[in-house]
């Protein structure tokens, strides 16, 4: 830590040191997005064009599209979809819309509130480095990182064939939209205490642009500017290249920016404008059993992805009326979001409820990575001491996660069997929807499981349990409309249980699934009660 | 209690991480009633040898007993009888301090609901405060605080002064002694040699993994030496006639005299003797820091992979 020992006045080398420090912390995560948002990129890429290799298929695709209104709410309104480059910014809309805000919102967060939380930004400003400095380095390191995945967005488009300069602004655009959300995570790092708080007020903020760039596209009116999101879409780099609207995100995430770190050179450190207020000076008795604790420990993220689910299922079950209108209208709609033949409601419910998977599959990766927080905060070695056995501390946290998967699943479904039931006017599709969704208990459970045995053998690895989500999350969203070849479908677990309730549920699938769920999770727990305590 | 074996017992330990050898064949051996300090500089495997003895990690070799059980095998019944508070102390931050300290008791088994409140009081926590909104000092007092009010027989206490203030650090010194008057066991590691020198009965000192000696804190100061500075009134003159001294050094200030000597602790009085006579203006007698420990009596620098902090270097005698 050499490089700590600064003269007082050495301004430039105190952000310099920081921006190594942060490059540091940050260098594997950066990576990881990077490639991640790269390779999903050039795999939509080259997927649309294998698929729509003529003008007339890339027409239908567009003429289906544009049908109604379900899929210009979910993808955003693509200008210029016409063209190659439109189908594939349509394709990769709904992901983008949520992956590069919360590249920003990751980066910024884990770099600044995170720090500071743990106390290491202590030490770090105790070494006379600046106050506002971590905020900028975290600001500038974020950049970097933006700005690489833009390059590599840029050149996957133009490999394909997309025209070069709709791609250089494709790619600004939605970098200018993870900037946005990176400076906004900067300034949120200043006003709340805590990391959780950070992601929270982000991601809600993130919900309500989506919003309100869906209302302004279904509506046409001017709402969409209102939003982020809307801002890059506007830029429509395969219809009227708008090149100066690059111009808002910037100047927005440069304000946002620029407050933050004025903010981090006043205020003190570890403190914040929103503050929580005392509690209660005794522990409640659930609290002190290891199952109320552990609860306690996974409530605000199961709340927040059960939001998610119903929030998703909610959605398509209301919109399900209008959409059955649009596909009886075009029947190349169903092909081109991968449903493909059978009774056009049964495939909406088999497309929602895949992409609950994913949601619920989110939520048990994550829920098993606060037990690895838990290890490297150091608070499972004071947890480990007393008088809970290794197997009930994992036990109670595994049922705690049991429990949380079937409540975002069950309330999900009943939310999406009576949203349709409601818009269609029957209940016909309130049992299917219910039953699909319990038929992909297995396939979640089973990264479940993978998550459980690597946190048992080696923690530290637990990013390749992050990379197999974001795999599966992949192939959920984009195999089947992309048609990628069965093998590569097969490698996800949602595969297997045969796409219900448009099909049929496959039981033995769902078996084998169910079985090595629990051989995982019992490598997990038996490898847990071997390995030392803590390891980060 | 009639039963006279140990409560911890030591032999041969070795802790392999991979390539790095963080124990090698390290002895310890904590009686029943006694409080025992555990020093070591930083990084020469004290927390490391407490984790093998709460079973959070297993030992590469040698033998290990807790309460002369197996501590990896037996855990949870074995840590039913102590509490134990972390090198780093890592608290939940939405818990209000009180909820932490209840939690923290429910993990330590059982615990004396007037001592708890007691304790919160002396130790001045606030708690209905969040832990997120404490500082690492009061964090560190929680966690005391949560062992100390345990109905243990044993508390096993890693540098858990290190964020006090020397206030504190009082207070703290106080309640162990209480708690040692009720018969607990005590095993207290640090890296400062006061601290322990104010507490401890028995020291067992290690470096880079290995024990390098073990009794009592007066047997090793034996064997050392002690720093003497003194402003006399008068010129004490030549000392180095006295048996013990050496490294001395003599300078005339206007009217007084300024003398600096080591001198081996049994000869101090003699030294001190002569100074009176010379009339005592000024006087600092600095027993020998743990660094001058392993300086004197092992005749080597600390090893690159450890730090004696300058507090331990500048240790005073209280
Ligand atoms: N989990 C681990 N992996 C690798 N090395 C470790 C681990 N834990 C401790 N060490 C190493 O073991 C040695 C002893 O560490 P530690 O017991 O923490 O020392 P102390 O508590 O006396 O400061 C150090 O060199 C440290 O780097
Ligand atoms: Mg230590």
């Amino acid at each position: 830590m050499s490089a700590l020992h600064l003269a007082p006045d050495d301004r430039p080398r105190s952000l310099e040191t920081m921006l190594r420090i942060v490059a540091r912390i940050q260098r594997r995560s950066a990576l990881t997005w990077v490639l991640v948002l790269g390779a999903s990129l050039v795999g939509t890429a080259a997927g649309v064009a294998a698929l729509y290799d003529t003008t007339a298929k890339i027409h239908t695709y567009a003429a289906a599209v544009t049908t109604g209104s379900t899929l210009v709410a979910i993808n955003g309104k693509v200008e210029g979809i016409d063209s190659l480059g439109g189908v594939i910014q349509d394709e990769f809309g709904f992901m983008v819309a949520f992956l590069m805000p919360l590249l920003g919102i990751s980066l910024v967060a884990r770099a600044t509130r995170r720090e500071e939380e743990c106390g290491r930004l202590e030490l770090l400003l105790g070494g006379r480095i600046a106050r506002h400095d971590p905020t900028v380095a975290a600001l500038l390191v974020t950049t970097a990182t933006i700005v690489s995945t833009a390059g590599l967005f840029a050149a996957g488009l133009a490999l394909f064939g997309v025209p070069l300069a709709g791609s250089v602004l494709y790619a600004l655009s939605v970098g200018g939209l993870a900037f946005v959300f990176a400076g906004l995570a900067a300034l949120l790092a200043q006003l709340t205490l805590h990391s959780r708080g950070v992601y929270t007020w982000s991601l809600i903020i993130l919900a309500a642009s989506y919003a309100l760039r869906g209302v302004g596209d279904v509506t046409n009116t001017w709402v969409t500017w209102l939003s982020p999101l809307g801002w890059a879409e506007k830029a429509a780099p395969f219809g009227d290249q708008r090149w100066w609207t690059l111009v808002i995100p910037l100047a927005a995430g440069l304000a946002l920016g620029a407050a933050a770190s004025w903010l981090a050179g006043r205020r003190d450190l570890g403190s914040a404008l929103v503050r929580g207020g005392t509690g209660p000076d005794r522990a409640s008795a659930r609290l002190r059993s290891p199952i109320g604790f552990a609860v306690w420990i996974h409530r605000p993220a199961i709340l927040g992805w059960l939001a998610g689910g119903v929030l998703l299922t909610g959605m398509m079950g209301a919109l399900s009326h209008q959409f059955l209108g649009a596909m009886a209208g075009n029947p190349a709609l169903a092909q081109a979001i991968g449903i493909g033949n059978g009774p056009p409601m049964d495939g909406l419910v088999a497309a929602t409820q895949l992409y609950l998977a994913v949601i619920a599959a989110g939520y048990l990766v994550q829920a098993v990575g606060t037990l690895r927080r838990e290890e490297g905060d150091g608070r499972l070695e004071t947890r480990l001491s007393g008088v809970l056995s290794r197997n009930r501390w994992l036990a109670s946290h595994a049922v705690v996660l049991l429990g949380g998967l079937m409540t975002i699943v069950l309330i999900s479904s009943l939310v999406l069997g009576l949203a349709t039931a409601l818009s269609a006017g029957d209940m016909a599709e309130f049992g299917p929807a219910l039953l699909s969704g319990l038929a992909y208990l297995p396939a979640e459970l089973v990264l479940a499981g993978v998550a459980l045995a690597v946190y048992g053998m080696r923690p530290r690895l637990f990013g390749i349990v992050w990379a197999g989500y974001a795999a599966m999350t992949f192939i959920a969203f984009l195999g089947p409309g992309l048609n990628f070849p069965q093998w590569a479908l097969d490698l996800s677990p949602t595969t297997q249980v045969g796409n219900p309730p448009m099909g049929a549920v496959q039981s033995g699938a769902l078996i084998a699934l169910s079985a090595l769920a629990g051989v995982l999770v019992a490598v997990g727990f038996a490898a847990f009660r071997r390995r030392g305590v803590p390891q980060n | 209690m009639t039963d006279t074996a140990p409560v911890i017992r030591v032999e041969g330990l070795t802790k392999n991480f991979g390539r790095v050898r963080a124990l090698d064949g390290l002895d310890l051996t904590v009686r029943r009633g006694e409080v025992h300090g555990f020093l070591g500089p930083n990084g020469s495997g004290k927390s490391t040898t407490i984790r093998v003895l709460l079973g959070l990690i297993k030992a590469t070799s040698g033998r290990v007993e807790l309460f002369s059980g197996d501590p990896w095998r037996d855990a949870p019944r074995l840590h039913r009888r102590l509490a134990y508070v972390a090198g780093d102390v890592a608290l939940w931050p939405g818990l209000t301090g009180g909820q932490c300290l209840d939690v923290l008791g429910s993990t330590h088994g059982a615990f004396d609901e007037r001592r708890r409140a007691d304790l919160v009081e002396q130790f001045q926590l606030n708690p209905t405060t969040r832990v997120r909104d404490y500082s690492k000092g009061n964090r560190q007092k929680v966690a005391l605080v949560a062992a100390l009010a345990a109905d243990a027989e044993l508390l096993v206490l890693d540098e858990p002064t290190s964020g006090l203030d020397p206030l504190m650090e009082q207070t703290f010194q106080r309640c162990v002694r209480d708690r040692r008057e009720t018969g607990v066991t005590v095993l207290l590691s640090s890296h400062i040699m006061g601290e322990v020198e104010a507490l401890a009965d028995q020291v067992t000192i290690i470096r880079r993994g290995r024990t390098v000696t073990s009794g009592t804190l007066s047997d090793m100061r034996r064997h050392t030496r002690t720093v003497v500075r003194a402003v006399t009134m008068a010129d004490p003159g030549v000392l180095t006639d006295i048996e013990g001294l050496a490294d001395h050094q003599r300078e005339r200030l206007a009217e007084l005299t300024d003398s600096r000597f080591t001198i081996d602790t049994a000869h101090l009085d003699t030294a001190i003797g002569r100074l009176h006579e010379a009339g005592i203006h000024t006087l600092t007698v600095t027993p020998p820091s743990l660094a001058a420990l392993f300086l004197r009596s092992y005749g080597e620098t600390p090893g690159p992979d450890e730090s004696v902090g300058e507090e331990s270097l500048a240790e005073t005698g209280r």
